[in-house]
């Protein structure tokens, strides 16, 4: 084409788009001057004064704006699960646990007559489907009782602030403990990288011969928290790091499971710590153990699953590793865990007793807490739990896991207690008698967590 | 149909009817988010207007897509590579400075930047398509979107590394770098006297960039470049002995399509707000894939036909098997057996989708889209290869000759 009618061609086509965009503006003007105007925003906050029936007086002046029906009596509960992600197996069950606790509850009349009424949405662990659930949910819901994932959580931390909603991420990452992050967020449990220090200084502490590490985690968040922590707690330890895998294992990629598996065996390491999730921890396991590994293994909380126990590596799972708890074990005396316990088998949702059911007890307890406190109140506006939530202090757990406070400094706030340690228990996990676990020690803080100065998140997930 | 002029033969839309159509569709798109449709104000919601923001972003990688494999016949997976070169592109012009890269452009500079250097990554790759060419060229393109996985996952400082993720631009329109911007999508407030909320104001802004890609794939079907395109589709050695260009054409193809993904990408990360480097993998890919194949390849009106339908269909199930569930849980009637068969309300009860999560038997409702999903693109790719284009045309050509339609 001549230079001249390529122009022309140019010029065209911008003339087109304009005519297009013309036409468009046109047909803008004559539909919009008469459409009333709609407001789409977040639901107006009301005050109910309903002179409702019930025998409560005080209902009749609580506040309420989404999430919360009077008439009706519900309080409605939003959940962002994982259900068919790399951690599905482990957030069924923890949204079963929410299930069975809530039936409970509202069984014995729910919050001062309130039903509490869940609402679970499934995210696949994928961001944009947690961004999109998140604003489907936050115009439906009081509080999120979950929020899987770290980067998730991330994602919707800024609009969480601006939309005044609580949430409880269902991660352990580090930062849910820095006031710059944690306005909407209530941590629970201990964290990935005060997890790694608890086990490792435990192992340490208790077992003479191990001098040296090897450290194989995910990248992310979740993993380079937990080998942060791992690196710290073995200098503090004194144990001499001979692998750090940090970050190599990529979820998806094969390959890294065997150059992770057989850099252990080059290694020649006392002991492993692995932050993946269980799958990959059993691939990475299973080709060491072949290529004649006889280490300890142990890691953060998520790299195992009980139910590897009924896998083909079950035998040296249950004689070569150590696990942390965030909550309660199975095998728990706590009185706590025993009523979790007759409530999971009475509605009979788990086909055989699993610890991490007793999460969703605890994080159902917590926003229990909270929703109780905004009651009381007088005020149950997504703001007003918010505001509740962030008012506990020392919320107690009945032996579930330890006590949770959201008042104070970091320091005070910070988590520093494991709630088990445990060796895998075969026999148990067949029987069906106990979640798999036998009890090492419970409500463990090692010398390291005891000392440890919270200035910030160990792995930082940027912006 | 009789001409008179040339520039009727090639116009954009030669008949009234399809001026009326497009007329129409634009009204009914610029009214959504102002709730006054009948039947249709359920759409002016948050949560469906985000889903319609995700059809139009779609739609123009889609688009892009089409350019490629549905007028110029290359096959090609590797969009999702391209998608992903346009949006760290974006953040690397349009995030804030801080510990990771980012400058700080406006958005007048970041979105047209990250499609176009997409194009150019777009016209490297090209040659290749000139060596090799349908499931050969699938390939390679295959191979791009794997590369561009490693590249993301390990350029820690632009992409915030794996499974961390960075956050993007959203998106603002602002001369330059300033605090306050011209027009701000992230708060709700007034445009032309009505009040809207943000979700709106984007949905707006999305909806105003799809209407302009689609004008210029549409009109780039009757130009030139477009006419060699589609002698390329359907016999490249053909079209070079008449004169076309092969390997100049295919070059053009790629860089089209690769700035409609940069742009896509650059729009797909902004909305969202904040993305891990796995999202621009293979599932990705095979999404834009869908979407033309379900519409219809080659046909504009396929490609937002296909967006819609991949975008919205997840949402319909849920709703279709909550509704089938609250059927079911009603007692008694036929219709709440019929339901109580199709849908599981917890362990014990028999139900091919169980809405109670954990527990057995039956399949999620996100493990019913994913296959639904597959089972629909095997069945368009059987017994409808048009899409729902070609389901559309033989309702139109039904009723052209009705009731003499034999």
């Amino acid at each position: 084409m001549k230079a001249k009618s390529k122009w022309m061609a140019i010029l065209l086509v911008l003339g087109l788009i304009i005519a297009a965009c013309g036409d468009g503006g046109g047909e803008d003007d004559t539909t919009t001057t008469a459409a009333p105007a709609v407001d789409t925003t977040e639901a107006p906050t009301e005050t109910t004064e309903a002179p409702t029936e019930t025998t409560e007086g005080e209902m009749a002046e609580i506040a309420t704006d989404v999430g919360v029906d009077l008439d009706a009596g519900t309080i409605s509960v939003g959940l962002l699960s994982d259900l068919t992600g790399p951690f599905s197996p482990l957030v069924q069950v923890i949204v079963a646990g929410h299930d069975v606790y809530w039936e409970n509850v509202n069984a014995a009349g729910g919050i001062n007559g309130l039903e509490v009424v869940l609402n679970t949405v499934d995210t696949a662990y994928e961001v944009p489907n947690h961004v999109q659930r998140y604003e489907e949910l936050k115009d439906e819901v009081v509080a999120l009782g979950h929020s899987t994932g770290s980067p998730h959580t991330v994602a919707i931390n800024n609009d969480l602030q601006a939309d005044g909603i609580l949430a409880i991420p269902l991660t352990w990452y580090s930062g849910w403990t820095d006031p710059e992050i944690n306005s909407n967020l209530l941590h629970h449990g201990i964290n990935y990288c005060v997890e790694a220090h608890n086990v490792i200084g435990y192992i340490s502490e208790t077992m003479d011969d191990i001098s040296t590490i090897a450290i194989v985690t995910w990248p992310g968040d979740y993993g380079l928290d937990g080998a942060i922590g791992a690196v710290q707690a073995a200098e503090a330890a004194g144990l001499e790091i001979v692998y750090d895998g940090s970050g190599t294992v990529i979820p998806g990629d094969e390959s890294t499971l065997t150059e992770a598996a057989n850099a252990v065996v080059g290694s020649g390491a006392d002991m492993v710590y692995v932050v993946t999730n269980p799958t990959d921890f059993a691939s990475i396991f299973g080709q060491a153990i072949a290529g004649g590994y006889e280490g300890l293994w142990t890691g953060a909380g998520p790299s195992w699953n009980p139910a590897l126990l009924g896998s083909p590596i079950a035998e040296p799972v249950a004689a070569s590793t150590i696990w942390s708890g965030y909550y309660g074990s199975w095998s728990s005396d706590a009185p706590g865990v025993a009523d979790a316990k007759e409530q999971v088998e009475a509605a009979g949702v788990l086909e055989r007793p699993n610890s991490a059911i007793l999460e969703g007890f605890v994080e159902a307890m917590i926003m229990h807490a909270a929703l109780e406190a905004a009651y009381q109140a007088g005020d149950m506006t997504q703001a007003g739990v918010l505001a509740a939530a962030k008012s506990l202090e020392n919320v107690d757990l009945n032996g579930l896991g330890p006590n949770e406070t959201y008042v104070g400094d970091a320091n005070t706030q910070l988590q520093r207690v494991s709630a088990s340690i445990f060796q895998p228990d075969l026999e148990g996990f067949t029987s069906g008698e106990n979640g798999g676990e036998t009890l090492l020690v419970e409500n463990y803080t090692s010398g390291l967590t005891a000392d440890y100065d919270f200035t910030g998140a160990c792995f930082v997930l940027e912006n | 149909m009789l001409y008179t002029r040339y520039e009727a033969d090639q116009a954009l839309m030669n008949t009234g009817t399809k001026k009326l159509m497009f007329g129409a569709l634009i009204a009914i798109m610029l009214s959504i988010p102002l709730g006054v449709l009948p039947g249709m104000k359920f759409l002016a919601e948050a949560d469906w207007l985000r889903l319609l923001s995700m059809v139009a972003i779609f739609g123009i990688g889609a688009l892009g897509l089409n350019v490629l494999t549905g007028m110029a016949g290359q096959v090609s997976l590797g969009h999702a590579f391209f998608m992903g070169v346009g949006a760290y592109t974006a953040a690397w012009l349009g995030a804030a400075p801080g510990p990771l890269l980012g400058i700080g452009l406006p958005m007048w500079i970041w979105l047209p930047a990250a499609g176009i250097v997409a194009a150019v990554i777009g016209v490297v790759v090209g040659p290749t398509a000139v060596r090799v060419r349908g499931l050969y060229l699938a390939f390679v393109t295959l191979g791009l979107v794997f590369v561009g996985e490693y590249l993301w996952r390990n350029w820690d400082t632009i992409s915030g590394g794996s499974q961390a993720g960075r956050d993007f631009p959203g998106f603002a329109f602002r001369l330059w770098k300033e605090e306050a911007p011209l027009i701000d999508f992230s708060s709700p407030g007034p445009w032309f006297g009505i009040e809207l909320s943000s979700q709106a104001k984007t949905y707006y802004f999305l909806a105003a960039l799809l209407i302009v890609a689609v004008v210029l794939v549409k009109n780039l079907q009757r130009t030139r470049v477009g006419r060699a395109f589609q002698s390329i589709r359907d016999r490249d050695i053909a079209a070079e002995i008449m004169g076309v260009n092969d390997f100049k054409y295919k070059l053009v193809a790629f860089g089209i399509s690769s700035f409609y993904a940069g742009v896509a990408g650059a729009l797909f990360a902004g909305f969202v707000g904040r993305m891990i480097p796995e999202t621009w993998g293979l599932f990705l890919s095979v999404q834009m894939i869908a979407i033309i194949l379900i519409g219809g390849a080659g046909v504009v009106t396929g490609t937002i036909l296909g967006s819609v339908f991949v975008i919205v269909l997840p949402r319909i199930v849920e709703d279709f098997t909550g509704w089938l569930a609250g059927v079911a849980r009603s007692g008694s009637g036929v219709s709440a057996g019929l339901a109580d068969i199709f849908v599981s309300t917890g362990s014990g009860d028999f139900g091919f989708v169980n809405i109670a999560a954990g527990t057995a038997p039956g399949l999620s409702t996100a493990q019913l889209n994913q296959i639904l999903y597959g089972l629909l693109i095997i069945g368009f790719l059987i017994f409808e290869p048009l899409g729902l284009y070609g389901i559309w045309l033989r309702i139109r050509n039904y009723w052209k000759g009705w009731p003499f339609t034999y």
